[in-house]
């Protein structure tokens, strides 16, 4: 691929809002465990759910990046979206006090992934329906039920024309929106591309979870990636990286985070015919050969891992023999979900936010095999979903 | 880069399954609208949608396959398998990394996620369907197809409302034209479902009857289902198999409004940039391009602002114009889809299908529109607009193969 230049982030996470609090949080990962996981949520419904379990970005309040005009029917993830958006492209500077400084509207887009983003939204219009009357429901709240909804609005707040693309493939969304932006810029459809995604917590998402039962037992420690993982936990965030040419961010001398030069993707049906829900090892190990052979680099040159890891066996097994099978057991990985749980359409995007924050050199978070490495110059990101779907990035400092 | 073609096509529609059935009645101005059975609309003031009656997914689906997925995965499953039938593609053709598949769709699968939300706020947890939780997320549309034909290339869904087909297949083509895959099956589904509709009665923007696009007395939409699926291909793997090219892909304007989420641009920023970028991208000026299949919802402020950008662009030339809305409804995520198969039946047979229930012209939408009758023209190059929900606008051209002058290198689109 034509690299990307990484050149501004917005996170909204349970590790904090902003780059600077997430990698802040990271750095504190021992002290943390897997302490952002509360009973007591501002979200969650206890009375509804059965031990409701998750990070959540608590007290989120978007008014003081957003004002406090326009969001009364702004759902939560579209806040999150604002917020993240805002936040990425202030800090690329290619928007000051509101106004595109770089770049004009028309030749910036926005790549935006989610999993299950409307679904509260539609809790609540089925529960209006279903419960009062069809004719009570809201008709400004109505278009939150739409996927692309929350993606829209981003653009309307920043003023972003070029393509808005909203993409879904499960927890693989946000590395896929690199895609997306650089098929996008190899086109000549922009300039720059705000690439994300976002995912929050809701009653439906987590009772689904808890019913599959793949969810970790609450009593017991939530390790991802090690033997005694025993089952996932879910939060909720979301990510933003404005990306743009690397040329062109040299030539107006662009603070960069990183570049983005390889992506990979790959899927792999079940054995059975009967199967949805599978892990596939050759899928993870192709979309990993794929994303290396795209960047041009041997598997050697990679100095660390964000893994995909969520604490459900036979995801975390697959993808712990695919790094073996092509990296060894050397190279540090590194299992960021052990913070803040699986965040679906936005798990790629925290798993950026940690790649970038590990070139830094800053902070890494819980780490789960290997030897670190000082100053690590290309690290390997992978979103593993549940379908035999996989994505996989390199990027470099 | 290279040629992109169409070389199959299938269709699931109120008007018929597969393209032919389809297309015949699309040139003969059927209407797909009757009342609604799939739900209660007592209490609503509205009952009419182009829904799609004469489908059984055991005529396309194994059982297991029908067990494991939604209305939205099957109406798909079944447009793709007529669109590999119709392609004569063989699944060695198929199979491998250099297959992907792409769909866009509205809302997914709708009726799944409220088949398992009625049971939870009606009667708990404990009522909630264990079995059929996995068959929702819009994630798996793309997944059950690839499954289908041993795609093992990039699978993704893309939710771009009114405007998804356009996005799926522009997005599906500049990946061939890019490179990262050879075949594309691609296009869009979406389901009628009950509280899809309620919400936009709510909104006032459904119809009672008829749905009249470009018409004065317009009153808005009538909502729609189906699924669009063609197969894509580079020419150079068209040519290997020996397939027929139905169409050629051209360029494709994909843009967004940044205004307002539910209502166009005033000016048609977004849509006139969109169609813009079609007709350049395709290496064509606008007096080249023959025909418009307009995305004409029938609303008031869609058409009304559709037809001043096609004025805009096009000046005093009548150029002709359709919306297929007249007669199988707005169908969401899906429409630009199903409007892509006819904008390829127009380039293979010149016929330009006509806007039903047009019966008053509308200053305001001063167009050259197709009334009631399908008539013949040149069809070398046509258009298939959508305005979407979002602010998002995309455009995409199909062409007869060998009209367009070869694409541009890549770092040259620009």
């Amino acid at each position: 691929m034509r690299p990307l230049a990484i050149t501004g982030v917005g996170l909204v996470s349970p590790l904090g809002i902003g780059f600077s609090d997430f990698r802040d949080a990271l750095n504190r990962y021992d002290v943390l465990g897997d302490k952002l996981f509360v009973r007591e949520s501002g979200v969650l419904a206890p009375d509804k759910l059965p031990d409701p379990l998750a990070a959540e970005v608590s007290s989120f309040d978007p008014t003081p990046f957003l004002g406090s005009k326009g969001l009364r029917n702004h759902d939560r993830l579209t806040l999150f979206l604002l917020v993240a958006a805002k936040q990425a492209l202030q800090d690329a500077g290619l928007k000051e006090n509101g106004e595109h400084k770089v770049y004009s509207p028309s030749r910036i887009g926005l790549c935006s992934a989610t999993a299950y983003g409307s679904l509260d939204a539609i809790n609540e219009l089925v529960t209006v329906a279903e419960l009062e009357d069809p004719r009570f429901v809201n008709p400004n709240r109505f278009p939150n039920t739409v996927i692309n909804s929350a993606a829209g609005y981003v653009s309307i707040w920043e003023d972003l024309r070029a393509p808005n693309v909203t993409v879904v493939d499960g927890n693989c969304g946000s590395l896929d929106v690199l895609l997306s932006a650089e098929t996008h810029l190899s086109h000549g459809r922009a300039d720059a591309f705000v690439v994300g995604g976002g995912e929050v917590l809701s009653d439906p998402l987590y009772l689904g979870f808890r019913k599959l039962g793949i969810l970790a037992e609450g009593n017991r420690t939530f390790r991802p990636g090690t033997p005694e993982g025993h089952g996932m936990r879910i939060g909720e965030g979301a990510g933003y990286f404005c990306v743009e040419r690397e040329e062109d961010a040299k030539k107006r001398d662009a603070d960069r985070y990183g570049l983005v030069i390889g992506y990979g993707n790959a899927f792999e049906p079940p054995e059975s015919d009967a199967v949805i829900v599978h892990a596939s090892q050759k899928s993870i190990e192709r979309a990993i050969q794929a994303a290396l052979l795209d960047a041009g680099v041997s598997a050697s040159t990679i100095d660390g891992v964000v893994g995909s890891l969520n604490g459900v066996p036979m995801f975390d097994r697959a993808e712990l023999a695919a790094l073996s099978a092509l990296l060894g057991d050397g190279v540090p990985v590194i299992a960021p979900k052990s913070l803040y749980g699986e965040t679906f359409g936005s798990g790629g995007a925290l798993a950026m936010a940690c790649a970038l924050s590990w070139l830094s050199g800053k902070s890494v978070g819980p780490m789960v095999r290997g030897t670190m490495r000082d100053k690590p110059r290309t690290l390997l990101v992978v979103a593993v979903g549940f379908y035999g779907n996989v994505s996989a990035t390199v990027i470099t400092a | 880069m290279t040629r992109v073609f169409v070389t199959g096509m299938g269709v699931v529609s109120s008007l018929g399954l597969g393209r032919e059935a389809f297309w015949k009645g699309i040139v003969e101005g059927r209407s797909g609208f009757s009342s609604i059975e799939g739900f209660d609309t007592a209490t609503l003031g509205r009952s009419i949608a182009g829904e799609v009656k004469g489908f059984h997914a055991r005529d396309f689906l194994t059982h297991t396959e029908r067990k494991r997925m939604g209305r939205c995965s099957a109406f798909s499953l079944a447009a793709a398998r007529m669109a590999v039938e119709d392609a004569g593609i063989k699944p060695e053709h198929l199979a491998g990394d250099r297959t992907s598949v792409i769909i866009g769709t509205t809302m997914g699968e709708a009726d799944v996620i409220a088949e398992l939300e009625d049971a939870w706020i009606r009667r708990g947890a404990d009522a909630v369907n264990i079995a059929r939780i996995p068959l929702y997320g819009s994630t798996l549309l793309p997944i059950h197809l690839a499954r289908a034909f041993g795609a093992r290339g990039l699978v993704q869904t893309l939710p771009a409302a009114c405007a998804a087909g356009n996005y799926a297949i522009a997005f599906a083509a500049d990946l061939i034209r890019a490179g990262r895959a050879d075949v594309v099956i691609t296009g869009a589904s979406e389901l009628l479902q009950k509280h899809q509709f309620q919400g936009f009665v709510r909104l006032g923007a459904v119809a009672p009857e008829r749905c009249q696009p470009f018409d004065k007395n317009r009153k808005g939409i009538i909502i729609g289902e189906g699924s669009g699926v063609l197969v894509l291909e580079s020419e150079a793997h068209a040519v290997r198999r020996g397939a027929t090219a139905l169409a050629e892909i051209g360029g494709s304007g994909l843009a967004c409004d940044a205004h307002h989420i539910t209502r166009p641009h005033p000016e048609g920023e977004g849509s006139l940039t969109a169609m813009r970028e079609a007709i350049a991208r395709s290496g064509i000026t606008p007096d080249q391009v023959d025909f418009i299949n307009a995305h004409g919802t029938g609303t008031h402020a869609n058409d009304k602002i559709e037809a001043y950008v096609v004025k805009e662009l096009f000046g005093d030339r009548q150029i002709p114009v359709s919306s297929l809305k007249s007669m199988i409804g707005h169908c969401m995520g899906a429409a630009s889809a199903l409007e892509a198969v006819a904008c390829v039946m127009t380039v293979q047979t010149g016929v330009y299908p006509p806007t039903m229930s047009y019966e008053t012209p509308d200053p305001e939408c001063a167009l050259n529109v197709v009334s009631n009758t399908a008539v013949t023209g040149k069809a070398d190059v046509v258009l298939n607009n959508s305005l979407a929900f979002g602010g998002y606008d995309a455009v995409v051209a199909f062409a007869k193969p060998g009209v367009l002058p070869p694409p541009p290198a890549a770092s040259a689109a620009a």
